[in-house]
Order: C-alpha cells, then sequence, then structure tokens
C-alpha cells in the first residue's frame, strides 16, 4: 500500500515537473527566440504545457477515461452513493472538458499567429522580430 | 415657471438660436443675438429680485441659484457691459467668418458669468466657470493668431485654477456634506487647521488665474490681445471681474478666520502691487494697442487685487468700486481700439497716426476713459484710486502705498503714448480716407465714457449698490461714513476736508480754461501739422515727423534691470522640460512585441516576488 | 418576460453564423442582419434592465445543469448595465459602418462576421458566471479582435495585430493557470461557489490565483506594464473597430478584472493595488499621449489613460467610488467611440494618420469636427458635458476616502489631458489645411451614429439623473457580495426539485 502511494506521488510529481518543464520551455521561446516562427512555437509550447498541467489535476493514477464505467447494473436507483461508485477509478471529467476546450483555442490562436506571420514576412520581408517595429512609442 | 430659470433658459436658448439663425441669415442672426443679450437684462432687472431663489437636485446634490446684494453689483458690470458690447460687435464683427460660432460662444460666457454669480452652490459655481472658461477660450482663438500658443496658455492657467477649485470643492463636500456656499462659510471656522490653510490657497489659485495676478498672469496679455476687440471688452472688463467676485468672497469668509490672517493678506496684496508694477512698465514698452491695454488690465487688475488683500471696509469699497470703473474704461478703450483696428487694419502706434479729427467721437471717449484711467479728477477712477491710497495709509501700508503711487504714476507714460500714438502727432497720407467708425460702435463707446464722468461726480450711485453687497458679506455700512450722496456733488473717503480745497482748485482750473477758450477764439487759425518749423526748416510732404518708434527708450533703459525676467521664461523652460522627459519615457512602448511580452513576465515575477507586501 | 439573457449570446452567436450563408441569397443581407439583431438585443436589454432594477438578479441556468456544476449567467443591475452599454455601443457602430467596405462584399462579409463575435464575447464575459466559460468568451473575444485588427492589409495592422496576439496569449495562459489553481484547491468554477467557498483555499494559494488573474485579465484591461500592444492595435484597426475596442472590449476586460477582486476573493490590499496601477497606467499613458503626432495613437494612449482612472475609482471601492466609476465607464464609452469614430473621418485620406493632418478640417468637415470637439469637451470632463459628473463623483469618492493627495495627481494628469485635446481642436478649426489632403464627407449613416453619441453625451450632461438611479442599484449590486452568492446558488436550489 505505501509502496502504491508513493509510486502515485512520483507519478503525480512527474507531470508537475514535466508540465512546468514545458511551460518553462516555451517561455524560452516565446521570449528570446528571434524568428517570428519560433516564437509562435514557443507560445504553442507553452500552451501545451498549461494542458498538460490541467489534464494532471484530475488524473488518477490508472484510472479510466470518464465514459469507461463499469456497466450500469439495471434496476439499480440512481442514488449519490451508487452515482459514487459508478464514478470510482474514473478520472476527473472537468479538466479533460477544460483541456479540449484550451486545446481547441489554442489551435486557434495558433492558426492566426501563422497568418499574420505570412503577412508579416510579405510586408517586412523578414522574419526576424526586432526589425519589425514600425509602431512605436 | 421660475424666473430664474426663464433666464437661464432665454440666454442658453438664445445663443443656440443665434448659432442656428447663422446659417439662415446674418440680420436674423445679429438680431436674435442682441435681442437676447437685452431681454435678459431686462429680465434680470426686472423680474428677478434681491433675495430669490431656485431649489433644485442633480443626482443627490441639491443645489441652489440665486441673486444677492453682492452678486448684483457684479451683474451690474456684466449685463451693463453685455449689452453696450453686443452692439458693438454686430458692427464689429460685420463680415467676418463664423459669426454664429463668436455670437454662441458670446452668449454662453455671458450666461455662464451670470450662473456664477448666481450660483449659491459650489457644484453650479464649478460647472459655470468652467463655462465660462471653454467659452472664453474659444473666442480667444477664434482669430486664428498664434491659437497654440495664447490658447494653450489661456487653457493651462485656467484648468489649473480650475482643478485647484475643483479639489477645495470636494475637500468641502466630503467634510460637510453639503455644497452651499453659506454651510461651507459656517462650517469654516470649524474646519481642521490644514484645511484652513489649504482651502484658500486653493480657491485663490482659481481666482487670482482669472484676476492675472502675478505669477499666474501670463496668458493674460496675449489672450486679451488675440481674442477679438469686440469680445475683449467683456473679457477684461467683466470675466477677469469674476475672478475678483470670488477672492473677495475667500478673503471674507475664510481669510478672516485663518489664525494669523496677516502674512496672507501681505503676501497677496504685495503680489497685487508688484503685478501692477510690473504689468504697467510692460504696458508702456508695447508698441501695439492691444498689447498695451492688455498689461494695462493687469496692472489695474493689480490695484484691485492689493485693496481686496487689505480688506479694510474702506479698501474693500474701493476695489469694488475700481472694478466698475475699470470695466468701464478699460472695455471702452478696447471699443476704441477695435474701432481703429476696423477703420485702418491696424493697431500699432508705429503705423497709424493723426486720427483725431478723423475720428473724433473715438478720440473724445478714448480721452475720458484714458482720464479715467489715469485716475485723474473728474473722472470715475479717481474717486477709486483716491480711497485705495486713504485706505493703505489708514491700515499702515506706507510702502505699499508707495508701490502702487509709483505703478500709478508710471500708467500716465502708457496712457498719453496712448492718446499720442493714435489721435495726435502728424496726419499721414496713407490714412486720409479714414472715416469715423460707424453709429453702432461709437454710441456704446460714448455711454461708456459718460457713465464715467456720471460716476466720478456723484460716486454714490456707485457706491449705494456696493455698500448694499458689502453688507451681504458682512460689512457695517459705509454709507455716512465713508461716503454720502448729498443733492450736487457726492462726497467719498474720510476726509472731508479735502473737498472743499479740491473742488476750488478744480473750478479755477476750469474758469480760466474757459476765459482762455473764449478769448482766444476769435484768434484761432487752422493750420496742418506740416505748419511747423524745428530748427528753421520746414518739414516736406513726404517726411514723417512721427516719434512713435521707440517711445520712452531713455525710461525703459532705466528699468529695464526689473524687466529682464519673464515669468513667461521659466514657465516655458518647464513645460518643455516636462515634454522632454514625457519624450523619454514613453520609450518604455519599444515597439516590440517580444519587449511587451517580457513586461508580462516581469510583472507577475514582480507580484510574486512582492505578494506578501502587496496582498495579505 | 421577453426574453432571457441566454439570448444575449446565442442571437448574436447565431447571426454570426448565418451571415455568410444568407450573403449567399442576398448581398445586403450581411449588412441588415447585425443590424436586426443588435436593435432586437439592446431593446430586450434595456426592457430586462428595467425588470432586473425593480425585481432584482435574474439568473438563467444553461443545460438544466444546476449552478455549482452547470454554467449559468447572471443578470444583475450591475451586469446589466454593462452589457445594455456594450450593445448600445455595438449598435451604434453598426449604424457607423453600415456602409463599411460597400464594393468590397467578402471584406464586409468578413468585418461584420468578426465584429458579431466581438460583441458576443464581451457580453458573454459580463453576463457568464462560470470562471471557464468567462475565459472562453475572452477567447472568443480575443481572436476576434486580433483578426479586426489585422483588418487592413496594406498598413501595418499585422504587425499590430502579432503583438496583440503575443501578449494575448500570454493572457490566457496565465487566465488558465489560475483556473486551474482554483479548480484544484476547490473543485468548482462556479463563481459565486468560488465565493462563498474562497476562505477554504490556502492563502498562499489564494494569493497565486490573484496575482495570475489580474496579470490575465490585467492584459484585457490595459493595465500598465501590460498595455504595449494597445496603441498599436487601436491605431491600425479599423476606426469603427477601434471604437468598439474603447467602448466594448476593454469595458469587458475592466469587468472581469473588478469582479475577480470584488466578488471572487477578499484578499486585502487588492483596492490599493488597482489604486496604485491605475494611476500609474494613467500618468505613464497620458504622458506618452501628449508627445504622439499620430491622430488614433493618441486617442489610444487617452483610453488607456481614462481606464486608469475608472480603476483608481473602482480600488476606492466605497459605493460612491464604484458609481463614480461606472459614471466614468460610461462616458469613456460614450466620449472615445466619438473621438475615433469622428477622428477616422478626420484622417480619412491621409497615410500616416498624423494630426498635423487635421488641419483645418473644421471648415470642410464641419459636422465631424463638431462632433469631435464635443468628444474632446467630453472627455476631458468639461461641464456642462457628461464627462464632468462622472469626474466630480470620482473626485468627491476620493475626498470622502481621504485620498487628497490621489486627488491632486489625478488633476495634474488632467491638466496634459486637456493640453493634447485642445491642440487637435486648435488644429481642426484654426489651421491651413494641408494641401495634399482631400477631405472625406461623412456617409449619412456614420453622421447618424456621430449625432447619436453627440446627443447622449448632451443629454447625460444635462439631467444626469437619467442613469445615476440605475448606477447606484449597479454599485450597491456589485459591493453586495452576499446577495450575488445566495441569487445564483439558490436559483440552483430551485432547479433541483
Amino acid at each position: 500500500m505505501n509502496f502504491t502511494l508513493f509510486d502515485l506521488k512520483i507519478v503525480e510529481y512527474s507531470f508537475f515537473i514535466t508540465a512546468i518543464l514545458v511551460i518553462m520551455i516555451g517561455l524560452y521561446g516565446a521570449l528570446v527566440k528571434k524568428s517570428l516562427i519560433k516564437v509562435v512555437i514557443g507560445l504553442s509550447i507553452f500552451d501545451s504545457g498549461i494542458n498538460l498541467l490541467l489534464i494532471s489535476i484530475g488524473y488518477i493514477t490508472s484510472g479510466t477515461a470518464p465514459i469507461f464505467s463499469p456497466a450500469l447494473v439495471k434496476d439499480m436507483p440512481l442514488t449519490l452513493e451508487n452515482i459514487k461508485k459508478l464514478s470510482e477509478g474514473m478520472v476527473d471529467p472537468v479538466p479533460q472538458a477544460l483541456v479540449l476546450t484550451a486545446i481547441v483555442i489554442g489551435f486557434g490562436v495558433t492558426a492566426v499567429a501563422l497568418s499574420l506571420v505570412i503577412r508579416l514576412y510579405r510586408h517586412h520581408q523578414t522574419l526576424n522580430i526586432d526589425e519589425i517595429k514600425n509602431l512605436k512609442w | 415657471m421660475n424666473m430664474i430659470y426663464i433666464l437661464f433658459t432665454l440666454m442658453f436658448g438664445g445663443a443656440i438660436l443665434t448659432f442656428l439663425a447663422h446659417k439662415v441669415s446674418g440680420l436674423l442672426r445679429d438680431t436674435l443675438f442682441v435681442l437676447t443679450v437685452l431681454a435678459s437684462t431686462v429680465l434680470f432687472y426686472t423680474k428677478i429680485h434681491t433675495g430669490d431663489t431656485v431649489d433644485f437636485s442633480i443626482s443627490g446634490l441639491s443645489l441652489q441659484w440665486g441673486i444677492n446684494a453682492y452678486g448684483r453689483i457684479f451683474s451690474m458690470i456684466v449685463l451693463g457691459l453685455g449689452v453696450m458690447a453686443s452692439f458693438y460687435s454686430v458692427s464689429y464683427m460685420k463680415g467676418k467668418e463664423r459669426l454664429g460660432y463668436f455670437y454662441f460662444n458670446f452668449l454662453i460666457s455671458l450666461m455662464s458669468m451670470m450662473g456664477i454669480l448666481m450660483s449659491h452652490d459650489l457644484v453650479s459655481f464649478f460647472i459655470f466657470w468652467e463655462m465660462m472658461t471653454w467659452s472664453s477660450y474659444f473666442i480667444v482663438i477664434y482669430n486664428g493668431k498664434n491659437v497654440q500658443r495664447s490658447g494653450i496658455n489661456y487653457i493651462i492657467f485656467s484648468a489649473l485654477g480650475a482643478y485647484a477649485m475643483l479639489m477645495a470643492i470636494v475637500m468641502v463636500y466630503a467634510h460637510t456634506q453639503s455644497l452651499m456656499i453659506p454651510d461651507m462659510m459656517q462650517a469654516f471656522p470649524f474646519f481642521p487647521a490644514a484645511y484652513k490653510i489649504w482651502l484658500p490657497i486653493l480657491f485663490l489659485t482659481a481666482f487670482t488665474v482669472k484676476a492675472a495676478m502675478m505669477p499666474l498672469h501670463v496668458w493674460a496679455p496675449d489672450a486679451y490681445a488675440d481674442s477679438p476687440m469686440a469680445y475683449t471688452s467683456v473679457f477684461s472688463g467683466a470675466l477677469s471681474k469674476m475672478g475678483i467676485y470670488g477672492m473677495i468672497m475667500v478673503f471674507v469668509t475664510m481669510v478672516n478666520y485663518l489664525p494669523d490672517d496677516t502674512w496672507f493678506r501681505e503676501t497677496i496684496a504685495w503680489l497685487g502691487a508688484i503685478t501692477a508694477i510690473m504689468a504697467t512698465l510692460w504696458a508702456i514698452a508695447q508698441d501695439d494697442a492691444r498689447k498695451l491695454l492688455a498689461w494695462s488690465s493687469v496692472a489695474q487688475l493689480g490695484y484691485i487685487i492689493t485693496g481686496v488683500a487689505v480688506g479694510t471696509p474702506l479698501a474693500m469699497l474701493s476695489a469694488l468700486f475700481l472694478s466698475v470703473m475699470h470695466a468701464l474704461f478699460k472695455a471702452t478703450l478696447f471699443m476704441a481700439v477695435g474701432a481703429i483696428e476696423k477703420q485702418t487694419g491696424t493697431t500699432k502706434f508705429t503705423e497709424v497716426t493723426g486720427l483725431i479729427r478723423k475720428m473724433p467721437w473715438t478720440f473724445i471717449s478714448s480721452l475720458l476713459a484714458i482720464i479715467g484711467l489715469a485716475g485723474i479728477p473728474p473722472l470715475g477712477g479717481f474717486v477709486g484710486k483716491w480711497m485705495l491710497y486713504e485706505s493703505l495709509i489708514n491700515s499702515n501700508h506706507y510702502i505699499l502705498v508707495i508701490a502702487i503711487f509709483f505703478a500709478s504714476t508710471s500708467a500716465f507714460l502708457y496712457c498719453y503714448k496712448f492718446l499720442f500714438g493714435f489721435f495726435l502727432g502728424q496726419e499721414e497720407k496713407e490714412w486720409e480716407h479714414v472715416k469715423e467708425a460707424p453709429a453702432l460702435m461709437v454710441l456704446p463707446m460714448i455711454i461708456m465714457a459718460t457713465l464715467l464722468l456720471v460716476f466720478g461726480v456723484f460716486p454714490g450711485i456707485v457706491l449705494k449698490p456696493i455698500d448694499l453687497g458689502m453688507q451681504t458679506l458682512g460689512y457695517s455700512t459705509t454709507a455716512g461714513t465713508f461716503w454720502s450722496m448729498s443733492g450736487l456733488f457726492n462726497e467719498w473717503g474720510n476726509q472731508i476736508m479735502m473737498r472743499p480745497l479740491a473742488y476750488a482748485i478744480g473750478g479755477t482750473f476750469l474758469f480760466f480754461l474757459i476765459i482762455l477758450t473764449v478769448k482766444g477764439f476769435k484768434e484761432t487759425r487752422y493750420v496742418t501739422t506740416k505748419d511747423i518749423s524745428s530748427s528753421g526748416e520746414v518739414p516736406l510732404e513726404h517726411e514723417n515727423l512721427t516719434f512713435s518708434e521707440g517711445f520712452y527708450q531713455p525710461f525703459l533703459r532705466a528699468v529695464c534691470p526689473v524687466m529682464k525676467r519673464r515669468m513667461m521664461t521659466y514657465y516655458q523652460g518647464f513645460g518643455q522640460g516636462m515634454e522632454a522627459f514625457f519624450d523619454y519615457l514613453r520609450r518604455v512602448y519599444s515597439g516590440n512585441g517580444q519587449t511587451y511580452a517580457i513586461y508580462v513576465i516581469v510583472f507577475v515575477v514582480i507580484l510574486l516576488l512582492f505578494k506578501n507586501s502587496l496582498f495579505g | 418576460m421577453v426574453g432571457s439573457p441566454v439570448l444575449f449570446i446565442a442571437v448574436p452567436l447565431l447571426a454570426a453564423f448565418l451571415i455568410p450563408l444568407l450573403g449567399m441569397v442576398w448581398k445586403e443581407s450581411i449588412r441588415i442582419l447585425p443590424g436586426l439583431v443588435l436593435l432586437y438585443m439592446l431593446v430586450l436589454a434595456i426592457t430586462l434592465l428595467e425588470q432586473v432594477m425593480h425585481t432584482g438578479t435574474i439568473v438563467e441556468i444553461l443545460a438544466g445543469w444546476k449552478p455549482p456544476w452547470g454554467i449559468n449567467l447572471v443578470f444583475s443591475p450591475f451586469t446589466g448595465i454593462l452589457a445594455t452599454l456594450m450593445i448600445l455601443m455595438g449598435f451604434i457602430i453598426w449604424i457607423y459602418s453600415y456602409r463599411f467596405k460597400n464594393v468590397d462584399f467578402e471584406e464586409a462579409k468578413k468585418y461584420f462576421i468578426l465584429f458579431m463575435m466581438l460583441v458576443t464575447g464581451s457580453v458573454g464575459i459580463v453576463l457568464t458566471g462560470d470562471i471557464f466559460n468567462q475565459f472562453v468568451f475572452i477567447e472568443i473575444t480575443s481572436i476576434s479582435a486580433y483578426a479586426l485588427t489585422a483588418f487592413y492589409k496594406h498598413r501595418d495592422s499585422a504587425e499590430a495585430s502579432f503583438k496583440y496576439l503575443m501578449v494575448g496569449s500570454l493572457s490566457s495562459m496565465f487566465l488558465l493557470l489560475a483556473i486551474i489553481l482554483i479548480y484544484s484547491q476547490l473543485g468548482t468554477l462556479n463563481m459565486a461557489d468560488i465565493a462563498s467557498k474562497a476562505h477554504l483555499m490556502k492563502p498562499e494559494f489564494k494569493i497565486l490565483a490573484v496575482i495570475f488573474f489580474i496579470v490575465g485579465l490585467g492584459i484585457e484591461a490595459e493595465i500598465f506594464p501590460l498595455n504595449g500592444w494597445v496603441p498599436d492595435a487601436y491605431a491600425q484597426a479599423p476606426g469603427p473597430v477601434g471604437a468598439a475596442f474603447a467602448g466594448i472590449v476593454v469595458k469587458a476586460g475592466v469587468y472581469a478584472l473588478i469582479r475577480i477582486i470584488f466578488t471572487l476573493f477578499d484578499v486585502s490590499g487588492t483596492h490599493q493595488f488597482l489604486i496604485v496601477i491605475g494611476l500609474t497606467t494613467m500618468i505613464i499613458s497620458e504622458m506618452a499621449a501628449i508627445r504622439q503626432d499620430r491622430l488614433k495613437r493618441m486617442l489610444a494612449y487617452s483610453s488607456l489613460g481614462q481606464m486608469g482612472l475608472v480603476l483608481v475609482a473602482f480600488g476606492i471601492g466605497t459605493e460612491e467610488g464604484i458609481f463614480a466609476a461606472m459614471f466614468l465607464l460610461i462616458n469613456h464609452a460614450i466620449g472615445k467611440s466619438l473621438l475615433f469614430l469622428s477622428g477616422s473621418y478626420l484622417v480619412y485620406n491621409s497615410a500616416d494618420k498624423y494630426i498635423s493632418e487635421t488641419n483645418g478640417m473644421g471648415k470642410f468637415l464641419p459636422v465631424t469636427s463638431f462632433l469631435f470637439a464635443l468628444g474632446a469637451l467630453a472627455v476631458v470632463g468639461m461641464p456642462p458635458f457628461s464627462g464632468f459628473w462622472g469626474k466630480f463623483f470620482m473626485m468627491s469618492a476620493a475626498a470622502h476616502a481621504n485620498m487628497l493627495l490621489i486627488i491632486a495627481l489625478i488633476l495634474s494628469v488632467s491638466l496634459i489631458e486637456l493640453v493634447y485635446y485642445f491642440r487637435v481642436i486648435n488644429r481642426i478649426y484654426f489651421y491651413k489645411k494641408e494641401s495634399h489632403i482631400t477631405p472625406k464627407k461623412p456617409t449619412v449613416n456614420a453622421v447618424i451614429a456621430m449625432a447619436t453619441l453627440g446627443v447622449i453625451i448632451l443629454i447625460i450632461g444635462f439631467y444626469p439623473d437619467l442613469i445615476s438611479g440605475y448606477l447606484h442599484q449597479a454599485s450597491q449590486a456589485l459591493l453586495d457580495k452576499g446577495k450575488y452568492i445566495q441569487d445564483v446558488l439558490s436559483t440552483g436550489q430551485l432547479l433541483t426539485h
């Protein structure tokens, strides 16, 4: 029992640590890299890191997806206890729903960003973010 | 509906109708404009009585309009000048552009001045104050001459004053929960000590800006000189008096309750005197009549401020009397300059000369006004200045008397310059075609000059309402002690013994004047200005004998060390420094998207580092 | 009951999707449909607002899930007024842009779709009672705003849009982080539920969440170090979109920030933080504004300054302060939109939109210039126009809270504002026109839209009682946190049978 608990912690922490690492990499890309494409990639990675973090909150070790529940026994009344029993072993569905939405939004933002990068390249003939400063002060 | 509402509806509606009528026809517009001013004047003097009030509330603030005897003194100036200037401007502004705009702002500024006098609460006072500011601002820039300089200067200083007043108002409101001016007056003695100092300072900032006191006067010369003369008469005559109106209230209700008010009064009185001296010197140095009169306005307001600050009943009486007189003579003079500008197209002494025969009525009214300005009996200016000197001496301000006396005598120099430059001197070919200004322009000048004479001989006519107003402010009546209305001549000042002597001297002077005129009448011979000889040489036709260039150079050389430092340069330096600083500061918006993203991260990091001290 | 709050989101969203379909049938319909929808929403909003003022907050439950779990919409006096304001501004901007891209059908279609999305998102941010739902609406608003910013192909608009996008996506990340924190601690996303359970959170997590929210929403509310994108985006977007940013989008951002600070958590120090950050924003952006040589950038910086003032007013935290803040908010929406709408006609035919290119326009575009001047007077707070009351109430609220130094600071910064607005007015009326500029006469619908705003400024200026009753109720509604929680959660109780 102790072992599993320990195991669980490692897994959970590993998720958090990975997520934070991914976020840091994304931030690095977005803030330091000079190429617009790399900036967009950095933002995208940052986004994935956040999504990972979000999922890991609702994660239960060796849990199942919230749609795979034990079969609903016929004539089982829908009481609170029964619902609890059914949902045992399920990961929390809410973060997953959130992440799905966040992924869609992130996809949309990335698409807009890439199209802007194309426009910027056509307009300025460069992808260096330091050279695209017509608007300032 | 209450008459007070009708008055404001009339003026505001008249302004809008005049503005709209501009699109229809010029005659309709002019008629509406004059009618609005006339009708509101008649309405005010027939239907609105001292003590009438109306109460209403806006968004939970209870407000009150009404008129008391003190406001009536100034309403006399505002409406009187308003009527005169409205007739004048119909003729003066003929043929100019954007007349709808001009008349609209003219009426709005008249209305807001009446509003200031009729506000019994601080919020409507402030609203009308600001309306007065923007409406007069729009007229200052009407001519389009250096709008970015004179206009912006005017708006900056006005707004500085107005915001100081707003701050004072909210301080009072937060402290007393009431916006009524009488409530403020009653509560003032019980305010905390810091409030007692700050409230008068803040209010005085607002009022001294409008009254153009050093060091807040720098907007005035430009603004007076650059607005159309038809409005400058109101601007300098009435609008600046709103500052005096407020100052008197502050002195009577606040400064009197200061634990130690002497330093306060002395400072303001001295600032007023310095304003008078410096502005007089600057007026002497001007070659443009508009600038000269503008500086002279500043100087005259300096005397009034000194009188207000000294604050004895006689000083207050003289300040109020001088306010009325200054409105009359300065408006006449500005109108005269306007008439000359209209007829000749210039207002420079160096260009126009010898108009005395071409514009006789303008000359006579300017002459009377100049005599009034210089403070020579028997015109109104003398009465006011006499009382001012007397009050200063009685309250032991001897050095102040010397200062004021210096300014007052130096004023003779620019007075003479004005008369000589325009009217006397050689008649030139260039100005042969010049005719007298239209009757509509001449009449107001003559009426006001005559009034000046009447008030000089019978000052009681003006002193009576002033006395009533001062009683509203809490002074005991001054009638009988400082002045009285007798059958033939009025008396003023408290050294009545002087009077027979003065009249005797005046009478003798007049007697000889008449005798000499009658005696010399037969020998009169009309000559041209070239009919002279200097050093045995007779001047040729084209030779210019007028020496308007470099007038008073020796005098100016003598006083130039004082005039070297100008307030304006300091303000300009400050303004430029600020703008350079702003320019430097705005570089935080570097234009690089990545920098902005870094700002975000840095901001987060800072918040995280200081989260314990920021959020408990 | 004429309708329910969900229509504020469903109808415009549906319209946004219908526009391309209807456009295939009848080209004019893409212009008419948004107007009809916005007009319907406006009528509905005013009716509901009137009802809410008398009967209390309307809470609507979506899809039958009761509040702690499902998404709900809250139409309280506070949110209702903001939603009504946004819809009104949306409607006026629609009138203004009715003839937008008259010849180019495809472009116009895109514009109207994106505009509807912008309005939907902003109204959604205000009405929703669910924190993740709010995040989604913020993203809807942002993405349509990115696209609208980059609308013109020949300008530097893509650059502005990219900056907006970079900062905006950071904003969404921080919002998600904050949401994660709250969910992991409390297991709920409902605002009322969070508010009622906030004391259960570990304090350090709570502060962390507040910081992430402040950063994420601060980007939308344009507070100082986070607002680098604002001037670029405002200046490069088409005129009506600039007006929509100032009149609609910022308002939503400020609302979200205020909701977090006032309702969700009661962390001490946030009010002072609002004041400090608002003052900083105001001072720096006004200083930048006076040195601008391009009209729209100047307006954008000025908008930042005004929103800073609104934040200060909220930060005072008393009922009076919130009332003043709402007043300033409404004045800013109306005045600044009017400035953007009329200003973009003043510099219509100039490439760089320099302020000097407005010289002498007063003669050629009298109505537009007049309305610009009116808007400027209202924004700087000259009586008797609407801005004055906001300023006065704000000052008196600050004085009641004994913040005299702040009053002095705000007033001295207002001087700067006064100077640059009057400089532009002087140019418009008293300078000679630049010879290479040909003035562009505004279309009839644009004049109607601008004149409506002008009339509103005058009406509020002369008769502030028209809105002050609503605003008092609104500020009470914002302050009464207990009632908000009870209103939302009790609706859930009712539906559980």
